[in-house]
């Protein structure tokens, strides 16, 4: 089964959904109605499935406004500061979600494939 | 009417205190299978010498409060198959405030308080991938009625109270739930070495007239594990004789 199929099941499960449409491109919290409990329910579970190391607050880019007014604050370039402390996600992504932040969290399940991906080329 | 348990694995915390002991005693014989943690070869002989009929039917692990190595060890030990944790760890540290050395506060804040949230975090999480779980944290209710030189005791003990309260709330939805204990004096340990330093004035201010036996503790927190109280959920509940209820 590949990243995305199983995450998918994983979250269906998880969220007790049923026949709604999942896409890489949902968003969890805007599209899904994750909360904080689904979302520390999820970081184990996919540490359990997929035997990698989960830190909540980088898969769930918990930090990203704080990041990004701490870019801001140094005058750094805010893409680069990003891609630093999200190295799964590319510049590509961060630029996408910072365009897109003020609708509200931009946490995409292509987001956590990135990130199981990264982390399981580290074993 | 009998007790049923969701599970078998136990932590138990501060494994080496005689009250820890009993309660694995009473565990043992509930099929319960505790895993008793312990902090020097003095504390592993204890429990070896208590439950040596009892071979096989349990383990034991170290831990330093304080030490994260020596946790990363209980959990590689553990696994993810945890069902229930009972917390009787607890350090000493008796000075007034206005007196006390910073070095020894911060380091007795971070074993007692940042530590054991540590140790939440990582149960917590390994009761999460099973959506079930029990966790009695065992306090005292001096931590209400502390004496002078009993401010960081309590600080901690109210500080541990409240980590264990709030685990019950963020998990109780998934199944995961938590009780504090309180107990007042015992005859047992630490307890009973107290009492027979003071005259009967202590025992005279509870309403019952006598010190609790370490077997009835035991007994409350195996009713505390069982499926019988899940739903007494982040609460705190005082067992001393109705101690703190009066003036």
């Amino acid at each position: 089964m590949d990243v995305f199929t199983e995450l998918k099941k994983i979250i269906e499960d998880l969220l007790d959904l049923e026949n709604r449409e999942i896409t890489p491109e949902t968003l969890l919290i805007q599209d899904l109605g994750a909360e904080s409990i689904d979302l520390l329910e999820l970081a184990v579970t996919i540490n359990s499935r997929f035997k990698v190391v989960v830190k909540d607050d980088e898969i769930f880019l918990t930090r990203f406004r704080l990041y990004l007014t701490e870019a801001k604050k140094k005058g750094e370039d805010a893409v680069h500061y990003l891609a630093a402390k999200y190295p799964s996600l590319g510049e590509d992504r961060i630029a996408e979600i910072m365009t897109h932040i003020k609708e509200g969290p931009q946490l995409k399940i292509k987001d956590l494939i990135s990130y199981v991906a990264y982390r399981s080329r580290e074993v | 009417m009998s007790l049923h348990f969701s599970g078998s694995r136990a932590l138990i915390l501060g494994g080496t205190c005689e009250l820890a002991l009993t309660t694995a005693h009473y565990m043992i014989e509930s099929d319960l299978f505790p895993l008793l943690t312990y902090r020097d070869d003095k504390g592993l002989s204890g429990i070896t010498e208590a439950l040596r009929s009892f071979q096989g039917r349990y383990e034991t692990c170290h831990l330093n409060f304080g030490d994260r190595d020596s946790l990363d060890s209980v959990f590689t030990q553990i696994g993810d198959d945890l069902n229930f944790l009972i917390d009787f760890a607890h350090g000493n540290y008796e000075s007034l405030i206005a007196g006390s050395d910073e070095e020894t506060v911060y380091r007795y804040f971070m074993e007692n308080i940042s530590f054991r949230a540590e140790i939440l975090k990582r149960v917590g999480r390994a009761m999460l991938k099973k959506r079930k779980g029990r966790l009695v944290y065992i306090s005292s209710a001096a931590a209400e009625r502390p004496n002078p030189g009993q401010g960081f005791y309590a600080a901690a003990k109210l500080a541990s109270e409240a980590l264990y309260r709030n685990m019950g709330l963020e998990l109780g939805e998934r199944g995961v739930t938590t009780v504090i204990l309180r107990p007042g004096y015992i005859e047992a340990g630490r307890g009973r070495d107290y009492l027979q330093r003071q005259d009967q004035k202590i025992l005279e201010m509870t309403p019952i007239k006598r010190a609790l036996t370490g077997e009835e503790i035991a007994q409350t927190i195996l009713f505390l594990l069982s499926d019988s109280a899940a739903g007494i959920n982040a609460t705190a509940i005082s067992m001393d004789g109705g101690l703190t209820a009066g003036k």
